[in-house]
């Protein structure tokens, strides 16, 4: 068992999360279509900025965003999800091992930043965690499910921090890291983590107010 | 006259036809569902929230998680109270006024809107002369 958690279950992991998040992205092009403009979209010309200009179009636009009505949240929103991503991909031992079994070297981040960016990984998530048991409205829309995908989040990080500051059995620690690391590959295209891909397709091709872009298709 | 207007407690619920017009948006409605983070992010972007001293209940992901996501969990087998009391999310609670905003980009209007049209096609939707459970003013 230890060995297949090891062993094929990785690559059973890595190709479930590729081909799920491909057959999400083929779903998606598939329900959405290109669309008919109700109205031609304006080919607005911007104006030429100082960047003092860009700079006080920038902080001026953030009023009335998330940025000014929970600035808290979408800071630890915010770094959490840059961490969450950069520091598995960043980090020294997943190279290493990279390295030895498939010859692929990707650059890697020092061990000691790597550590302090996983505590801050988890600090985050306590925080999440925090605001579901304690405020009311997040507390109003949370199942089981939540706290099960909370989870399913922190376990990797968690059992990583353990694993590098070797703390309880080194080998039964490692193998439930790679588990949960398992776990969360194989459960982000078809649960609510999905959102990592769905994101992008949301705010950048669907037309609407908060598209990012031109948002050129609809459901 | 008095004909004219839907009675709530006359007419069956058409469980088949609310399930055909679930399978009918199921992709997209689905997809948001399941996206929905249940962060609460949107709730201070609803006019309603903020004026109903944070009620949760008017939030907006609440208001689609307890209308339409309800109906999708129960694959289409509602009854009518259940149904009379989303009237109340879908009518009252929202005003499908298009401001709220999803950090994830979750279309919620439209959910909402959905969400009507399944409860109007069983004709549940406000009467004018009905009197509601709570003031406005």
């Amino acid at each position: 068992m230890v060995d297949f958690i090891r062993g094929q279950l990785i690559s059973i992991a890595l190709i479930i999360f590729v081909l799920g998040l491909i057959f999400q992205l083929i779903q998606f092009f598939k329900l959405t279509k290109k669309k008919d403009w109700l109205y031609p979209p304006l080919e607005i010309k911007p104006e030429k900025k100082s960047t003092g200009q860009w700079v006080s179009v920038c902080f001026s636009s953030l009023n009335g965003t998330l940025w000014k009505t929970d600035p808290l949240v979408t800071i630890a929103t915010s770094v959490f999800h840059v961490f969450l991503v950069g520091v598995p991909i960043f980090l020294l031992g997943h190279n290493l091992l990279l390295d030895q079994s498939w010859a692929l070297r990707l650059w890697s981040l020092p061990e000691s930043m790597t550590d302090v960016f996983t505590l801050v990984v988890l600090i985050c998530l306590a925080f999440f965690l925090a605001r579901r048991l304690f405020l009311a409205r997040v507390r109003a829309i949370t199942t089981l499910y939540d706290y099960v995908v909370l989870l399913i989040v922190a376990a990797p990080f968690l059992t990583g921090y353990f694993a590098y500051h070797q703390w309880f059995h080194y080998e039964t620690v490692m193998t439930i890291h790679i588990l949960a690391g398992e776990v969360m590959l194989i459960t982000i295209p078809f649960t609510k983590l999905g959102h990592m891909l769905f994101f992008f397709l949301y705010r950048f091709f669907i037309g609407n107010e908060y598209s990012f872009a031109k948002g050129a298709r609809a459901w | 006259m008095e004909n004219s207007i839907p009675n709530p407690g006359a007419k069956p619920v058409d469980t088949k036809q609310i399930k055909e017009m679930l399978n009918r948006k199921k992709g997209k409605m689905k997809r948001y569902l399941s996206h929905c983070a249940h962060c609460s992010l949107c709730a201070e972007s609803c006019f309603l929230y903020m004026e109903h001293h944070k009620d949760p209940q008017y939030m907006p992901s609440y208001k689609a998680i307890n209308s339409l996501g309800k109906l999708y969990r129960k694959r289409g087998k509602a009854d009518r109270k259940l149904l009379t009391e989303m009237k109340g999310i879908v009518w009252r609670n929202c005003v499908l006024c298009g401001r709220c905003y999803c950090p994830i980009g979750i279309h919620i209007p439209s959910m909402i809107a959905f969400a009507r049209s399944i409860l109007r096609s069983q004709d549940v939707y406000p009467q004018l002369d009905e009197v509601y459970s709570e003031s406005w003013l």
